[in-house]
């Protein structure tokens, strides 16, 4: 029985290694299969979120929408959240990544980042329209609303002179604000540009401020797959150069990032 | 008395609403027109909950029943190991369980060079029965060794085998027994099922949320749209342990 079932065995693990070793360049895999499957978020707008019949859209899908468009594959999106996002890649459940993930060393040792970086959060101000500023410099002694717990509350107040009223999460400061508490909210690019799609926040407030402490977002494929890394990067240049980026955030309602019209502008 | 109470509750979920509830102001959905706009996923969601849960308790019924029956065995081996694997998994926490089905299977199998695909809401069937086999084993035991051994020596001086004694005269007497045990913890699973969101299931919970993000986090929407999550599950759970507390009336072990 044993000497039957020891070469069974071997033959079991043969064969998952053999699946492995197929698995190696997922540009293959891919165009065989005839899918290309991205991890995508859904609860983060307009980069990636749910419409009410389920689909997932978004500036990110768009983009994976325009990979598997090249490849001349179908697209099949998947969710994932930041916990899990680099274990299904690694995995080999999604082939490419773009959910919104910023640049880390540690991120870097785990997958393979597609350079240039397609995009880029920053930091900026939701600021109401009653005070008026072109520049961070004239924000000494204003109270502006913060999160606790963000790296750029401390750098505003010493650089710029703000005073920094802070609230823990970002409702409570957004409530503070519109209770005139202080005059902006100081938080994520992206999440300031969200809020500014809203005819709530719209009408009586404004992002009159040019971003600082930008921190750029890596698309992502695993680590090895050096062709399609390669491939993503060549697509990448060409989003910068035919300004696709920009025309999908004004698409989605949001002012182009000074990250993404430099990189078109240097690309053109 | 009981209907009338569900009512109240209802009527509360209601009453906690705003004012402004009803009326649409300045180009944005009224609270209920949003709720309205997104119900029918939020509902696709929460019927996947259901999916989840029901083959989570059939699979773990039927691991649970065999493990159970291991716990009442002969055999002191067969014994001890299924009282360890019974320990191991009902003092787990099902979150860790579920961590650990989630990040520890492969998402695919290879079976024969085809390729079987091992989706994230079949991982979290198999994260949830694990604990609900391990009840269910308690609970059978707890059934078997509540039949008086007097059944089993009769059973004997007839010249039942064991197995014959065990499946036609103690096991018959025990569904009963096991019964409310055993909705009452289909009851629990149904609620765990939305620990699934944790790990990215796309279920109700993880919709909502999603929901929430795609109306642009508006404050004024979390308490209405959770709050329906909470009905879903408490229209649905409420009536099993209704139906649990008769039954348990009716079987009551004199």
């Amino acid at each position: 029985m044993k000497k039957f079932l020891m070469p069974a065995l071997a033959m079991a693990v043969a064969l998952t290694a053999g699946s492995v070793a197929a698995k190696a360049d997922v540009l293959d895999k891919v165009k065989e299969k005839g899918v290309l499957v991205v991890g995508v978020k859904t609860d983060y707008k307009p980069f990636g979120f749910r419409s009410p019949d389920g689909s997932i859209i978004g500036i990110e899908p768009e983009l994976a929408a325009d990979v598997a468009k090249r490849l001349k594959v179908k697209l099949e999106l998947v969710p994932v959240i930041s916990s899990n996002r680099m274990e299904f890649l690694k995995q080999g459940k999604i082939d490419l990544m773009i959910a919104t993930m910023s640049d880390k060393p540690e991120r870097r040792e785990q997958v393979q980042f597609i350079e240039p970086l397609y995009y880029s959060d920053a930091v900026n101000i939701l600021m109401s329209k009653k005070v008026k500023v072109t520049a961070w410099k004239q924000l000494k002694d204003a109270p502006i609303c913060g999160s606790t717990g963000t790296f750029y509350n401390k750098p505003v107040e010493s650089e710029y002179g703000a005073k920094i009223v802070a609230f823990d999460g970002t409702e409570k400061p957004l409530a503070a604000l519109k209770q005139g508490n202080c005059v902006g909210f100081l938080y994520d690019q992206s999440l300031v540009q969200a809020k500014l799609t809203e005819p709530e926040w719209s009408a009586d407030y404004a992002m009159p401020l040019p971003s600082i402490m930008e921190t750029p977002w890596a698309m992502a494929v695993a680590k090895g797959e050096d062709r399609f890394a390669k491939f993503m990067s060549d697509v990448t240049k060409d989003w910068m150069k035919s300004g696709a980026i920009v025309a999908l955030e004004k698409k989605y309602g949001i002012a182009p990032t000074a990250y993404s019209q430099r990189m078109h502008a240097q690309f053109k | 008395m009981k209907k009338l109470s569900a009512l109240a509750l209802l009527f509360a979920f209601c009453a906690c609403l705003p004012g402004e509830a009803f009326a649409a102001d300045g180009g944005r959905p009224s609270i209920l027109g949003a709720l309205w706009k997104w119900a029918p996923l939020l509902l696709s969601g929460f019927a996947f909950n259901l999916l989840i849960s029901v083959l989570a308790m059939a699979l773990g019924t039927v691991l649970g029943a065999v493990l159970g029956l291991g716990l009442v065995a002969p055999s002191s081996g067969l014994r001890r190991t299924s009282h360890a694997a019974t320990q191991f998994f009902r003092n787990a926490p099902w979150l860790v369980l579920l961590f650990f089905c989630m990040y520890l299977m492969p998402f695919e199998f290879v079976v024969g060079g085809a390729v079987v695909p091992f989706p994230g809401w079949v991982k979290a069937v198999i994260g949830f029965a694990l604990p609900v086999m391990a009840n269910t084993a308690e609970i059978v035991r707890g059934a078997v060794q509540s039949i008086p051994p007097a059944q089993w020596e009769a059973a004997e001086s007839l010249s039942f085998t064991r197995r014959q004694t065990l499946w036609m005269v103690i096991l018959p007497q025990c569904v009963k027994r096991m019964l409310p045990s055993w909705m009452n913890l289909y009851s629990l699973v149904t609620m765990a099922t939305s620990l699934a969101s944790v790990v990215g299931v796309s279920e109700m919970l993880t919709l909502t949320a999603d929901a929430l993000a795609a109306e642009g986090g508006r404050t004024d929407l979390m308490a209405p749209f959770y709050g329906f999550v909470l009905f879903c599950f408490f229209v649905y759970c409420y009536p099993i342990g209704v139906w649990t507390r008769r039954l348990e009336a009716r079987y009551a072990v004199k």
